[in-house]
């Protein structure tokens, strides 16, 4: 494999883990909301907004991709020429957010179908549920974080 | 004043003037009430007072509650009002002028007449449905036999005959046949439908073979079909069934039709709603009063700056009543009313969600708000996004008519819009990189790192910040030298490490760093009764540094959101920009943009606001915050269904 090879595959992985984990967490937020609104179809808004929070891992693990592919020239102007070494570089940059963004978008989906329940009883207290979700996706923006200081510190 | 003071007031009354008291009180809604029983005076008194228990009419009350509520469901269940997304996180209620309102109460008799015909319509809408599933049942069991040109009554069984209806499975079918032709010769067998699951037959035999056969048929899971209260063919009775559904659903819109036409009531029953459901809070809140045969007490917390209102009102509008008033004691479980002036108050709302504050406690929110503002603008950072945050805020503040909490939460959003626009002119993000214009400050992008430490720092300073004001705390209660044990060596041993890391004068911050950890060694045990234990807790206690570390690393978040809402803005600007090119091409770039900026400043407010929360709660309010304390909950006007507005001629 060529270098440029490498680092697509990072591309690959960052997007489509970290955006499979947001896509089991908003799956497991609906079902429950699913199940709220049968009962109650006027809390269709409040179920919403803590279906959409687990979405923003897919987004992190999207704009680390996106950060590798404006540094490799796929969005952009040319391709740059990579040797092998510096391809793994970028595949390794994109491993903490590919992992960590499908793990916790996993968790926060299930943190969340509680909160879900904890509306359907409580619906004044909704943004309790939505600061123990947040509590999870910590973890996601560190995994970003690490991944931003790693693509910013390889040399092209 | 963040905390308002609160004086312990009695209220002591004619027993005639007690409804009017209570009306007064609940009007101007400045009083809690507390269960005279409950106090510590109570004891003394008990042998002059005897508790009072709620009026006898509260029951009544209680049931005209319900009535109404009835007539209220009962119409959204039929002629639901659905709320729009906005007022689902608002609630929606139904605006009405003083004036209005006290002519809805005026016709609050009329309630039994409309309840009445609600249960009645409800009563026929059940029967309808009841009768309407029968006639399906049946129509289901008939459909099979609808080619059986022989009327029902006349199947049945004879002296000599017997004869009747049967569903068999179709894979026992055949098996059957072949037996009936084996056991018995003379019989008749009418295939008159088969579904592919089952076969229907009518079958005739001799009556003293009966035995035989429903032997035989029970091994073969044959199941009679009787139809015991219908005569007439089958397709007969269908078309009558048929006919009779029509008549139903005919019956049904005219009940629907009579219940439209008390729909024009709604408003005047979601007023009287209110009105009895706060009459009947006022009947309950006599249960907390003690009275003698012809006075009363009244027990409650009133905040400071109401109180010479409150005095003058009961002294100007009561004959009888004496309102008296004290200094809550030290021990006394005292409600907390916030009450923040200025640019602090909409981030009242931040403190109440994570805890009310104790009541001597420092009120964190105007120490807070600084921080969130900053945070929120470094968060969101994108000046695109931070003009069209603000101008929604502000948009729905002027539409909506919202409670305590929700104006100040978009107060909030107001001003989270202005700090954003001001970092994204900082820093360069303007839809992303739709407009490039240099930033004032430094692009985050080209300097990640100045852009961490710039966060880290920051951070280090509210942390300090919070430590700062538990030493303060610690000063004001007392205890000096816990604000030296506690804060003091911390910041000094911090500090010391943070210059021995950077390598700025190494020596000072060596020696610092050792000061600083022997203080904590020596006094972090102190708690603890033997010297050895104190020794070892004090050595223990330096490995709280990583909780110092963890809590300033935690302010990393700050760069990478601000980042991550400018890339994603960067994101849209691209994808759009592959669509550029021809005239359809250019739509499908308009649509991208507006669809995908707005999309993503709605997430990045979202995540802007909970992680900015966040830091407060965890890393901010740990330090110096306990809260636990009790929300001070006044006896007032509460409505459920209607708001009382101004009239628009005044």
């Amino acid at each position: 494999m060529e270098g440029i090879e490498i680092a697509m595959l990072g591309v690959a992985l960052a997007v489509g883990l970290a955006g499979s984990g947001s896509a089991i967490g908003i799956g497991i937020v609906g079902q429950s909301a699913c199940g709220l609104i049968s009962e109650d179809p006027d809390k269709f808004g409040q179920t919403l907004l803590l279906q959409a929070l687990p979405g923003t891992q897919g987004i992190y693990g999207l704009l680390a991709g996106f950060l590798i592919m404006q540094d490799i020239g796929i969005v952009g102007e040319e391709l740059v020429e990579l040797t092998v070494w510096q391809g793994y570089a970028f595949l390794m940059a994109a491993l903490p957010i590919a992992i960590a963004g499908f793990s916790s978008g996993i968790y926060q989906g299930r943190v969340l179908a509680s909160s879900i329940n904890l509306i359907a009883k409580r619906p004044e207290e909704m943004g309790k549920g939505i600061v123990y979700a947040v509590m999870v996706e910590t973890y996601a923006v560190f995994a970003l974080l690490a991944t931003i200081l790693m693509l910013f510190g390889i040399d092209l | 004043m963040p905390i308002i003071d609160m004086k312990k007031v009695y209220l002591l009354g004619h027993r005639q003037e007690r409804e009017k008291i209570f009306n007064l009180l609940h009007g101007m809604g400045t009083v809690e009430l507390v269960d005279v029983k409950s106090g510590e005076g109570w004891k003394e008194f008990q042998e002059l007072l005897k508790p009072e228990q709620p009026p006898e009419d509260i029951s009544k009350v209680d049931s005209k509650r319900s009535d109404i509520r009835f007539c209220l469901d009962f119409f959204q269940r039929h002629f639901p009002v659905r709320k729009s997304m906005i007022e689902q996180f608002t609630g929606s209620r139904l605006d009405l002028t003083g004036e209005q309102f006290n002519n809805y109460i005026k016709t609050l008799e009329q309630v039994e007449e409309i309840h009445r015909a609600c249960r009645e319509a409800e009563e026929n809408l059940v029967r309808i449905r009841n009768e309407e599933t029968q006639s399906q049942n049946l129509i289901e069991d008939l459909k099979p036999w609808v080619s059986l040109d022989l009327p029902l009554e006349e199947v049945e069984e004879g002296s000599w005959t017997m004869m009747d209806l049967f569903i068999v499975p179709i894979e026992q079918y055949s098996a059957l046949q072949e037996n009936l032709i084996e056991t018995v010769s003379e019989h008749c067998l009418d295939e008159v439908f088969s579904d592919g699951e089952n076969v229907y037959f009518f079958f005739s035999a001799l009556a003293e073979k009966k035995q035989v056969i429903d032997e035989l048929f029970r091994g073969k899971a044959v199941t009679r079909a009787s139809f015991p209260d219908v005569s007439g063919t089958p397709s007969d009775i269908l078309d009558s069934l048929n006919e009779k559904l029509e008549e139903l659903r005919q019956e049904r819109s005219a009940v629907l039709n009579e219940v439209e036409k008390l729909l024009v009531h709604r408003p005047m029953l979601m007023a009287c709603y209110d009105y009895m459901d706060n009459e009947h809070a006022k009947h309950q809140a006599v249960a907390s009063l003690a009275g003698t045969d012809n006075s009363f007490l009244l027990e409650g917390w009133a905040p400071v700056p109401v109180m010479d209102d409150l005095e003058t009102t009961v002294s100007e509008k009561t004959e009888t009543a004496i309102l008296t008033s004290r200094d809550p004691e030290p021990d006394e479980d005292v409600p907390v009313l916030l009450h923040n002036k200025g640019p602090a108050d909409p981030y009242e709302v931040v403190t109440r969600l994570y805890s009310t504050p104790k009541k001597h406690e420092l009120d964190p929110t105007p120490f807070m708000a600084p921080f969130f503002f900053l945070f929120f603008g470094i968060c969101l950072s994108d000046a695109g996004y931070g003009i069209m945050l603000g101008l929604l805020a502000f948009y729905l503040y002027r539409k909506l008519t919202l409670g305590q909490s929700g104006r100040q939460l978009l107060k909030l959003l107001m001003l989270g819009g202005i700090s954003a626009f001001a970092f994204g002119i900082l820093l360069g993000g303007y839809f992303g990189d739709l407009i490039e214009l240099p930033p004032l400050l430094f692009d985050p992008l080209e300097e990640p790192m100045t852009m961490l430490i710039a966060a880290l720092g920051i951070g280090l300073f509210q942390v300090y910040f919070g430590m700062g004001l538990q030493a303060y705390r610690n000063m004001k209660g007392g205890k000096p030298m816990d604000a030296l044990y506690d804060q003091g060596f911390w910041f000094l041993f911090l500090n010391g490490l943070i210059l021995l890391v950077v390598g700025i004068i190494p020596p000072i911050g060596l020696w610092m760093t050792i000061a600083g950890a022997a203080g904590l060694v020596l006094t972090q045990g102190r708690s603890q009764h033997s010297v050895i234990l104190k020794f070892f807790s004090g050595l223990l206690s330096l490995y709280n540094v990583t909780q110092y570390l963890s809590d300033v690393l935690s302010y990393s978040r700050l760069f990478a959101l601000g980042l991550a809402s400018v890339v994603i803005g960067m994101v849209v600007n691209s994808v759009g920009e592959l669509a550029a090119g021809s005239i359809i091409g250019y739509v499908v770039l308009v649509i991208i943009l507006i669809g995908g900026h707005f999309f993503n400043m709605i997430i990045s407010t979202l995540s802007s606001y909970v992680h900015t929360s966040r830091l407060q709660y965890l890393e901010f309010f740990n330090k110096f915050f306990e809260g636990g304390g009790r929300s001070f909950q006044p006896f007032r006007v509460k409505n459920n269904y209607v708001d009382i507005v101004e009239s628009e001629e005044s």
